[in-house]
């Protein structure tokens, strides 16, 4: 069992940094951070969130179907990168990994278009 | 023609069991608009014993079932005699196979039929009274909705009685004797919505449920014994056995007396000996002609029957023929003793057929069972003649059977009283009518006879022909002479049977008259030696028939003067002083309590088995039974699985935390078992 | 493409990835055209016929694909062909249910078809990778699938509870998963074997079998990782949980006996002591849960809790005769379900669908036929002989009682003597209760699956002979 717990050591380490980072970051912002609240601060944002309130509100579920259909668009690019630079050595299989892959995704696109999820009304 | 004798009544018994009722209910519905049921119930006492005449507009269908078994029988009867002719002229033994029936290693038993005398004689005895008890029957039960029921059973019974007399090994024998005891068993309980009928006919099955345990017990020893179930084998093997003794639990028996003493308790059980006697006159419940055809002419001399055919073991088994002797004798006086204040006119006659077959047993045990067997075919004529006649005045009497309230019958029905006044004369035994040169054989045999016990039996034997005749003649007297003690209305009603009823008793009231003169040459007299030759074995010692026709003239007479004696004790109480029996009842009412009670046997035997018996049923019901099995049985377990099912229900709580705990508690779990848990 | 399909050695995948392109062109179909569920739904079934063609005639004995990540043996096919036969029975039974209901999607068949390509993942799965993907394609679908009546709260529910209750059990089956690959040092069933055969196995490694386990027993809704089962039962539509309770609890039966048998068979005493313990606890809790049920499809809900435990006897006992015992019980098992919930969905009034157990009283005198093929699927799923699910629970306990596993057999027992209260209570009710309402007439689809169902489980016992003689092909495939 200590040979289990001593495999284990850097991650306890690890949460502890975390932890301590991110202490250290909401601290020194409660401390050094100037405040000076404007309207334009204050309005609400883009999505039509309020800069300060509850937040376990209502709000439009179409915010959401956005940014799940981003979350994915996004997973793409990042599985792209690792694929583009190594492509010269995983060769015409890795090429055709990623076309079959982008097929699919694609498709899943033409699907939510037509189903209108891209549009707002 | 034995197929036909045997078989014919069964085929009457099947289709009228399985037809008739079908095709009654059809035929009574378009013909008796009232719903069959709602009459029965309405009526459940009118037909204890037989409708009345006010059921006569009632327009019953055509019987065809009584019509078509009574048919079969009287074919059958009428070969039986063909047969018994042949062989009152020398005909040789013989065995008619029908099937191969049971072979189980050593076991072998085929179904054949073993034809000599002693089956001939039984043959028509049975066919006989069988055959005038099913027309006689067509009368009585005409307004009974349920007479093709009736007569399948009558038939099935005499099939079965048939089987039981033609049987060729013990195992068939056995097969007859339970037939006989189920039809019995639904022939009393006919009228199965009589309470008292049901209890009748459960005390009949159970009384005789101890005798057939010792019938099936001396059938195993003597499978033992012989290794084999075949009345041949066993006879001719049997000297082979004399002195031999077996061991059970440590004690030694003689094998040939406890073989006797065990087929003896069947007998006992079957023909109502003394101790297991209580059911024969509480089977009176069932309907009158039942009365007459099993429990008075057949289906209770099965146990004769039995120890005749066994004759060849019985003759070497002299200690059990002690007990037979003893038992038959004793039988024979207890009954007579309490027919003296019964009152109820058939259970008189059912004390007195306790008592005859009590005759008949001693006759057994002395070793002349030929003087048994003839009393036994006497008996069947003048009994069979009583009960019917018995049931032709409770016709009269619109249902009546208490003999209290009747009397001043005899000017109203004098057919009816003719015949029970020679069915009385035949059974006292007045001179040269058939119980005259039955039953004083057998008083002379106790005499001759040089068994220990024979002077006892001797003894109680005149004795009980003395009350014989005292409670055959009040019986006649109270019901047929002086003045009547029924209400106006009844004797208004008082009338003759149909002719469909009168004709059976003529037949009997000829029976009972002649058959003795005619056949007592050849059962007793100098023809008996030829007769039974090939029907019953008599050791080279037995030479009663021969000496009892030697015995002093005091005791040829002493039947005779009981008779005179008890007939005229009768008519003194009975016609001239009739204040005589109340006071004789008052000054001796112990005695008088104690015979009226049967000598508190029913009492005795529930205070010793019924009610005990009953307490252990009732503790195993309620207590085993109700509390324990049921409890912690079925419905302990389906109470237990609601409770479980109500409580796992409750865990699906329809809470999405609830089913993710329950699933990290299970990983959790096996988690737990693993480390500490298991071998690791 | 063929020569592309052999550079990446999919050639033996060949109907899941026809699976998997055809519904995509469905999906292109369906959505270019408008009304088109119903062609939709016909190209599902045909396409579901013809994987079950390209699985039977697609070669013979052991094959792999993408390198060893799956493999294909007889024990594969035939659990394949039994998971597309009960897609394609779904798809038929839910065709005109969804008219009636309004909730026609030509989505729907074409997440069967996605879920039946993770099935056929998950049966062929030869590593933990493998394994993983084929799940959570499945499950992904069967989410959805759960809440297709989404303006049902019940229904909505119903996938939610299955949605979160599912990444929970995913989440374990991938601790697990973590678990043995950092033990073993490998993914792949062979190699995770062979390196069981080296050495003693440590602590971790059986944490992770738990944790691997926990997440196979949730597929198979065995106690006590079952709970989502009744809920979403009850609030799916019918069909669909007709379609729940059949080809997914196949393939994740499948996946189950080889996940345990390929890689684990070195440590089979450790494995079996968790299943006997589901099992009986599944058994156990079917039975008694059941009675206590109101909706029929809560109660079929709780009886297939109970039939998994069952089968799982199967696979504890770790033989080639308890795998064929598992086969001949999931295959007996899938048919008896599909009759009943086809039972189920004839219960329409002129008002709508009905579901509770009373709603079938008298049902004899209404509908003889529909009463009368209940009653055959109620008799068979309590094991009452001569009907097929007798033969099924025969020959499970017959290979535990041969695997020393009689007490698990006894409580089998035990446990169906209780289980029968509930089916026969439903024979009662529609025997001899006063007639409630009368049912509007069956369907044809519906009734040509009820009848061929029913004459199936009838006939079972005079012919009982392929499906034995094929499980034990299958079953031999796996030793």
């Amino acid at each position: 069992m200590p040979e289990l717990f001593r495999d284990y050591l850097p991650v306890v380490i690890f949460m502890a940094v975390a932890g301590a980072i991110a202490l250290a970051l909401m601290a020194s912002a409660i401390i050094i951070a100037v405040r000076k609240p404007d309207p334009e601060k204050l309005s609400a944002y883009e999505c039509g969130f309020k800069a300060f309130d509850d937040a376990r509100m209502k709000f439009d579920v179409r915010f959401y179907l956005v940014s799940i259909l981003f979350i994915i668009f996004d997973l793409e690019v990042a599985f792209l990168f690792p694929w583009a630079v190594s492509l010269g050595e995983i060769g015409i299989y890795g090429f055709w990994s990623m076309m079959i892959f982008l097929v699919v995704l694609t498709i899943g696109f033409i699907y939510e278009w037509r189903k209108g999820a891209l549009e707002w009304d | 023609m034995y197929q036909l004798i045997v078989f014919l009544p069964l085929i009457g018994a099947i289709i009228a069991g399985l037809l008739g009722t079908q095709a009654f209910r059809m035929m009574g519905s378009t013909v008796d608009s009232h719903g069959h049921d709602d009459a029965h119930a309405g009526h459940a006492h009118a037909h204890d014993d037989h409708g009345h005449d006010d059921h006569a507009h009632h327009a019953y269908p055509t019987p065809w079932a009584a019509y078509l078994t009574s048919g079969l029988l009287v074919i059958s009867a009428i070969l039986s005699w063909v047969a018994f002719w042949q062989y009152m002229h020398e005909a040789e033994p013989m065995k008619v196979e029908v099937l191969r029936w049971v072979n189980s290693g050593a076991l072998n038993a085929n179904w054949a039929f073993r034809i000599d005398t002693l089956t001939a004689v039984m043959l028509v005895v049975v066919n006989t009274v069988s055959s005038l008890v099913h027309i006689y029957s067509i009368g009585y039960m005409s307004h009974d909705p349920h007479q093709p029921r009736f007569f399948a059973y009558l038939s099935l019974f005499t099939f079965a009685m048939l089987m039981l007399v033609t049987s060729d090994n013990l195992l068939q024998m056995f097969f007859g004797w339970e037939g006989v005891g189920l039809a019995s068993y639904l022939l009393i309980g006919f009228w199965y919505h009589k309470p008292s009928a049901n209890a009748a006919a459960i005390k009949a099955f159970i009384v005789n449920r101890v005798g057939d345990f010792g019938f099936l017990l001396g059938i195993a020893a003597v499978f033992l014994i012989f290794g084999s179930i075949e009345f041949d084998t066993i006879f001719s093997s049997a000297a082979e056995q004399v002195g031999k003794t077996m061991t059970f639990l440590s004690w030694q028996f003689d094998v040939l007396t406890a073989i006797c003493l065990l087929l003896f308790m069947g007998a006992m059980g079957k023909s109502a000996q003394f101790l297991l006697h209580t059911w024969l006159p509480d089977a009176m419940e069932g309907p009158t002609p039942v009365s007459a055809l099993i429990h008075a002419a057949t289906m209770v001399t099965a146990g004769v029957f039995l120890v005749a055919r066994m004759s060849p073991l019985y003759e070497l088994a002299p200690h059990a023929r002690d007990v037979v002797i003893v038992v038959g004798a004793i039988t024979a006086f207890f009954a007579a003793t309490v027919g003296l204040v019964q009152n109820d006119i058939k259970r008189v006659i059912a004390y007195s057929t306790c008592s005859q077959l009590g005759y008949m047993f001693v006759a057994m045990g002395v070793g002349a069972y030929g003087v048994g067997m003839f009393h036994l075919f006497t008996h069947a004529f003048f009994k069979a003649l009583l009960f019917l006649g018995s049931g032709s005045v409770i016709h009269a009497m619109s249902n009546e059977q208490d003999i209290r309230k009747m009397g001043g019958l005899a000017p109203h029905i004098r057919v009816t009283w003719a015949m029970m006044l020679i069915g009385t004369l035949s059974l006292t035994g007045f001179p040269y009518t058939a119980g005259y040169f039955s039953k004083d054989a057998i008083i002379e045999g106790a005499f001759t006879s040089h068994a220990a016990a024979a002077g006892f039996a001797f003894v109680l034997l005149v004795v009980a022909a003395f009350c014989t005749s005292f409670y055959s003649w009040r019986l006649m007297f109270l019901t047929f002479h002086g003045k009547s003690r029924a209400t106006s209305e009844v004797m208004s009603h008082v009338h003759e049977s149909p002719q469909v009823m009168m004709a059976p008793l003529y037949i009997l009231a000829a029976g009972a008259l002649l058959a003795g003169i005619v056949f007592a040459p050849y059962f007793i007299g100098h023809d008996e030696v030829h007769f039974w030759a090939q029907g019953i074995f008599r050791g080279p010692e037995n030479k009663i028939i021969e000496e009892m026709h030697h015995v002093p003239a005091w005791v040829k007479w002493s039947p005779f003067v009981a008779m005179v004696l008890g007939f005229a004790l009768a008519y003194q109480f009975y016609i001239r002083r009739t204040d005589i029996p109340g006071k004789l009842a008052e000054q001796h009412w112990p005695l008088y309590q104690f015979l009226l009670n049967k000598w508190y046997f029913d009492e005795l035997y529930d205070f010793i088995f019924v009610n005990p018996a009953k307490w252990l049923g009732r503790f195993l019901w309620k207590r085993g039974d109700g509390w324990l099995i049921d409890g912690f049985g079925p419905d302990g377990v389906s109470a237990r699985v609601v409770d479980v099912t109500q409580r796992v229900v409750k865990l699906q709580s329809g809470y999405l935390f609830h089913y993710a705990f329950a699933m990290l508690i299970g990983v959790a779990a096996l988690v737990t078992w693993f480390m500490f848990g298991s071998a690791h | 493409m063929m020569s592309l399909l052999d550079h990446i050695q999919g050639t033996a995948a060949l109907p899941e990835i026809f699976l998997v392109v055809a519904a995509m062109a469905l999906l292109m179909f369906g959505v270019f055209r408008e009304k088109s569920a119903d062609i939709v739904n016909i190209a599902a079934i045909v396409v579901l016929g013809i994987a079950v063609a390209m699985v039977i005639w697609g070669g013979e004995g052991r094959q792999e694909a993408f390198g060893g990540s799956l493999v294909i043996d007889t024990f594969a096919r035939f659990m394949k062909v039994l998971t597309l036969f009960g897609s394609a029975v779904a798809i038929v039974l839910s065709v005109n249910f969804m008219k009636t209901e309004k909730i026609e999607r030509f989505e729907y068949p074409i997440l069967v078809l996605l879920a039946t390509a993770g099935m056929m993942i998950m049966i062929s799965a030869n590593d933990l990778v493998a394994l993983y993907m084929g799940l959570e394609l499945q499950s992904l679908a069967l989410y959805v699938v759960a809440a297709i009546d989404r303006d049902k709260a019940k229904s909505s529910e119903a996938g939610l509870k299955y949605f979160v209750l599912g990444a929970l059990s995913s989440g374990m089956l991938l601790y697990g998963a973590s678990l043995i690959y950092g033990f073993t040092g490998h993914v792949a069933f062979p190699e995770i074997a062979r390196a069981l055969a080296a050495g003693e196995p440590g602590l971790g490694l059986i944490f992770g079998l738990v944790f691997l386990i926990a997440g196979l027993a949730f597929k198979v809704s065995a106690v006590p990782f079952h709970m989502w089962t009744p809920d979403v039962y009850e609030g799916a539509p019918t069909p669909v949980a007709a379609f729940f309770a059949a080809a997914p609890k196949i393939a994740a039966m499948a996946l189950f006996v080889r996940a345990m048998l390929a890689p684990f068979s070195g440590v089979l005493p450790d494995w079996q002591q968790i299943l006997v313990f589901i099992s009986i606890a599944s058994m156990v809790l079917g039975a008694f849960a059941a009675i206590g049920q109101t909706n029929i499809k809560r109660l079929v809900a709780y009886s297939s809790i109970g039939h998994m435990g069952y089968a799982l006897i199967g696979l504890a006992a770790g033989s080639p005769e308890g795998v064929r015992s598992v086969v001949i019980y999931m295959t007996i098992y899938l048919i008896m379900t599909l009759g009943t919930f086809a039972c189920i969905l004839a219960m329409r009034r002129k008002d709508g669908q009905v579901e509770t157990i009373s709603d079938l009283a008298g049902l004899a005198r209404t509908n003889g036929l529909h009463a009368f093929f209940l009653a055959v699927f109620m008799f068979s799923l309590a094991g009452i002989p001569p009907l097929a699910g007798f033969f099924a629970k025969y020959f499970i306990f017959m290979a535990a009682i041969k695997a020393n596993l009689v007490t698990l057999a006894v409580i089998g027992v035990l446990a169906s003597v209780v289980g029968a209260v509930y089916y026969i209570r439903i024979v009662k009710l529609m025997y001899f209760d006063e007639p409630a309402e009368r049912f509007e007439p069956m369907v044809t689809e519906v009734k040509a699956v009820v009848v061929l169902a029913g004459l199936f489980v009838l006939l079972f016992a005079l012919f009982p002979q392929p499906l034995n003689s094929l499980a034990e092909a299958a079953a031999a495939s796996l030793f």
